[in-house]
């Protein structure tokens, strides 16, 4: 069978599945009690089975059945959670996440069986399991009964409520009867849901179908493994219902029988011939043993039933390949030239109308509204990136051999989709950073009189136009004495140079390439690469990266994100006769200033500007172009980043417009302070000053 | 409009000569006093010259930026490439947008674009690379139309040069 078209959809839930997997286990550790962390976690790896082996992927279904009986026998409450049970799990979901890596890479998941881990898995299971529980013993038995005997009654299983008892009852006074019949498919079958479908037409031609196990729509969408179970309400005999399920080609096997009303779940929940065990441990979910491999109907019933507590609430999604929004934003951006050079024209002319400029109004609002609309399309929250720190901060808490804690806000910030998948690494240097040469020891933070377990922040926000991500601890702090040393050792600074630097110069040295300034080196971090590809990263993302450090109290890695990559609001000026964009973003004030007001220092020319010195960039000298300003105030537009300013003088300003930012291409890269152009209203093109690069 | 009459004549031509086996379309421009030929399978439009807007810093033969259809496309100036006298904008000065998988588009200004030739590969002479003075260099072949000599282009070397 040719599942290849899956696979980018197995990939996907597979890596949803091993998220979210990660996330209830670390619960698991936090809360072993948790039923509904257990039950989240068996499902979760019943569905990872599931589809490994729909795609074929056998020892990926293996390894997952073995975590499945573990987490079986755990919610059967048989087996105690063991800090020890909780490292076999997550070496689990590592190895699990090789498979999935190297199916991504080459379609085939390797051929690691990963032994060791399936006995350890068994090893959890027997010694809890054998050891006296003799109700457990009885458990595997019938786990193993079922194994091997795939046509049990599973109709049984299928809790009915009151109005189906109800309709059950009123039917057989009136003559029908209600089977049970479970139908199996071939396992060579492509079209599942098509046989199944032919099916219940089959079956309601004759009868009803009170409920099916798993629902029909369910079956109808393919969720079910090969086999599925129905309560039909019919006159006729069981044989020929089993005989017209049976006519519809490639069906392996229809059992069916007249159904006891008294043996199905809800009449006697506590008594459940199948599972006495569990079903006394936990009476109040609808749901059977499972320990078996056949039976992936009842887990999906439970699905169903009872929204799974972690996970998040399944809205009504498409997924749609970010190509097609690529084209949806190109167009809403051409919309947007096409409204500009409307409004521009609509400008030019003297005694327009009042009802064509309402109408521009109107088409203005309409586009702006589609643009945001798209760009909200095209977000998504922070949330699928950093929901894998929490477990790596335990693991790095064991291997680092230091205590902390992670603590995460504003998950829910969202960012373009391009920006989360490409944020994912710095954030996790950044924090490997923190929990490596932040934190200090246990006992030199007891010494310092601090909590002896670290803690490590992760904060996300939005700010403007720009979206916030700090990453925080509350360690030792930037050493800047020994960075200094560290650059002199290494040669990167003379030690006459380093008497002259700032603390804010020597703690940029920590993003130069090859400099680290961990005494050891780790398995962590501390190899030397990193922090420069942190920031050269973030940088290509458009944003930036900065340090605030205190020795001896922690530092604050802030990471400053655009919000879109697309569309800005500028202010358009002109120099010499020619029209520039500048962000809104970068801009503090325009002034304006007297020739007489302008300064020499160091030759060059300055404003004294509420009392800040303010060095002035002569755009047209810039620019190499005559300027045609008037020469008795100068227009200055003041730019800020970070703490930096500079004022450009610009010959005249034309206001305020909101922009599409388009690449300049390939060819024309030398040109620093020029990010990008965009195409005005009247067709013409008009470069965009990079305020940033100038400062 | 002339963009489409253009565009017609490579319709027409493309439909009557592309099945013949062992030849290639040229389209046929004019910079100053001779003939060149260009590739057919590079061009992907041809348009009037505009506005074209200035990018500062860059080597004096890249004239700047047009928005092509909403897209913005440096453009270069042919003559100024390939040392002859600067530019005189003309009612016939054209803008041949090229597009190749490995540079991208790209516009070169042109004189004037006088017809498209079907050229059959007896008819064109290989020039090899030894030869590097100016402008020969962005030249890979000599084509025989008729009585007329036309130069083949070589677009890698125009496009590769304005890379670097």
């Amino acid at each position: 069978m040719d599942v290849s078209q899956y696979l980018e959809i197995f990939l996907d839930e597979t890596k949803e599945h091993l998220q979210n997997l990660n996330t209830q286990i670390l619960d698991l550790e936090a809360d072993s009690e948790n039923m509904d962390t257990i039950n989240e976690i068996f499902r979760a790896a019943h569905s990872l089975k599931g589809m490994a082996g729909t795609m074929g992927y056998k020892r990926m279904q293996n390894l997952t059945h073995d975590m499945e009986n573990v987490f079986s026998e755990v919610r059967n409450g048989n087996i105690k959670v063991q800090p020890e049970m909780i490292d076999v799990l997550f070496q689990c979901l590592d190895a699990l996440e090789e498979y999935t890596n190297n199916i991504q890479q080459t379609a085939d998941e390797g051929t690691n069986e990963n032994e060791p881990l399936i006995k350890m898995l068994n090893d959890i299971l027997h010694n809890e399991a054998g050891g006296g529980d003799a109700d457990a013993v009885k458990a595997e038995k019938a786990a193993e009964k079922e194994q091997t005997a795939p046509a049990e009654k599973k109709w049984n299983n299928i809790a009915l409520d009151d109005s189906q008892i109800h309709v059950i009852t009123e039917a057989a006074k009136a003559g029908s009867k209600a089977y049970g019949i479970t139908v199996t498919i071939q396992e060579d079958c492509i079209l599942k849901a098509a046989r199944a479908f032919l099916v219940f037409k089959a079956l309601e031609e004759q009868g009803e179908i009170i409920v099916s196990d798993p629902s029909t729509q369910d079956v109808e969408d393919e969720k079910f493994d090969r086999d599925f179970t129905m309560i039909v309400l019919s006159e006729l005999p069981l044989d020929e219902l089993i005989r017209l399920a049976g006519s519809v080609s490639e069906i392996e096997r229809v059992d069916g029988e007249l159904l006891v009303l008294e043996d199905t779940k809800n009449y006697r929940p506590i008594e459940e011939p199948k599972a006495p065990v569990q079903e006394a441990a936990k009476p109040a979910v609808v749901e059977e043993p499972k320990a078996t491999q056949q039976n992936a109907p009842a887990a999906k019933n439970n699905n169903e039933k009872k929204p799974a507590a972690g996970k998040p609430v399944v809205n009504r999604t498409v997924r749609v390949d970010i190509e097609k929004l690529d084209v949806l934003m190109n167009l809403v951006s051409e919309l947007i030239i096409a409204k500009n050079s409307l409004v521009s024209a609509s400008g030019q002319e003297q005694n327009t109308n009042s009802g064509f400029n309402e109408q521009i109004e109107y088409l203005e609002s309409v586009t702006t509204n589609l643009h945001e609309s798209v760009m909200k399309v095209r977000m998504v929250p922070i949330e699928s990136v950093v929901n894998k720190f929490p477990r790596m901060i335990r693991d790095l808490s064991k291997t680092l051999n230091k205590k902390m804690e992670l603590y995460m806000t504003g998950e829910e910030t969202e960012l373009d989709r391009t920006v989360v998948d490409e944020i994912g690494d710095p954030l996790m240097h950044l924090l490997r950073n923190s929990a490596d040469h932040g934190l200090e020891d246990a006992e030199l933070r007891a010494q310092r009189g601090k909590d002896p377990v670290g803690s490590i922040f992760l904060d996300a926000y939005q700010d403007g136009n720009n979206v916030v991500i700090e990453v925080r601890d509350d360690g030792n702090g930037i050493d800047t004495e020994a960075v200094k040393n560290k650059a002199i050792e290494r040669g990167t600074i003379t030690p006459e140079q380093a008497a002259g630097m700032s603390e804010k110069e020597i703690i940029d040295l920590l993003f130069l390439p090859s400099f680290s300034t961990a005494k050891q080196v780790t398995d962590v971090s501390g190899r030397g690469v990193g922090l420069d590809v942190v920031k050269s990263k973030i940088e290509s993302l458009s944003g930036e990266v900065e340090v605030k450090s205190k020795l001896g109290e922690g530092s604050t890695w802030t990471i400053r994100l655009p919000l879109t990559l697309a569309i800005i609001q500028t202010l358009m000026v002109i120099v010499g006769g020619e029209k520039y964009a500048i962000s809104l973003g970068s801009i503090q004030s325009i002034e304006n200033v007297l020739p007489t007001d302008i300064k020499l220092v160091e030759n060059k020319e300055v404003i004294n500007l509420r009392s800040t010195v303010i060095p002035l960039i002569r755009m047209n000298e810039l620019l190499d172009i005559e300027s045609k300003g008037s020469d008795e105030s100068l227009i200055v537009v003041i730019v800020k980043k970070g703490d930096k300013m500079a004022g450009l003088v610009v010959d005249d300003l034309i206001g305020q417009q909101e922009i599409v930012i388009k690449s300049l291409g390939a060819y024309i890269k030398q040109c620093k302070f020029i990010s990008g152009a965009t195409i005005l209203g009247d067709g013409e093109v008009a470069l965009i000053l990079d305020a940033n690069a100038l400062l | 409009m002339d963009q489409l009459s253009v565009k017609n004549e490579i319709a027409k031509a493309g439909g009557k000569e592309s099945h013949l086996s062992g030849s290639l379309q040229y389209i046929v421009i004019r910079l100053g006093e001779e003939q060149y030929g260009i590739d057919i399978r590079y061009v992907d439009n041809i348009v009037r010259m505009q506005n074209i807007t200035r990018v500062p810093k860059v080597p004096p033969y890249l004239k700047g930026v047009i928005n092509l259809r909403g897209e913005v496309i440096p453009v270069v100036s042919l003559r100024l490439k390939m040392g002859l006298p600067g530019d005189e904008y003309t009612k016939a000065t054209r803008i041949i947008i090229l597009k190749s998988e490995a540079a991208g588009v790209l516009g070169i200004i042109v004189d004037e674009v006088r017809e498209v030739v079907t050229l059959s590969e007896d008819n064109i002479e290989k020039i090899s690379h030894e030869n590097k003075d100016g402008k020969t260099s962005f030249i890979n072949g000599i084509g025989k139309n008729g009585g007329d000599l036309v130069s083949l282009l070589d677009l890698n070397a125009i496009t590769l040069e304005v890379n670097g």
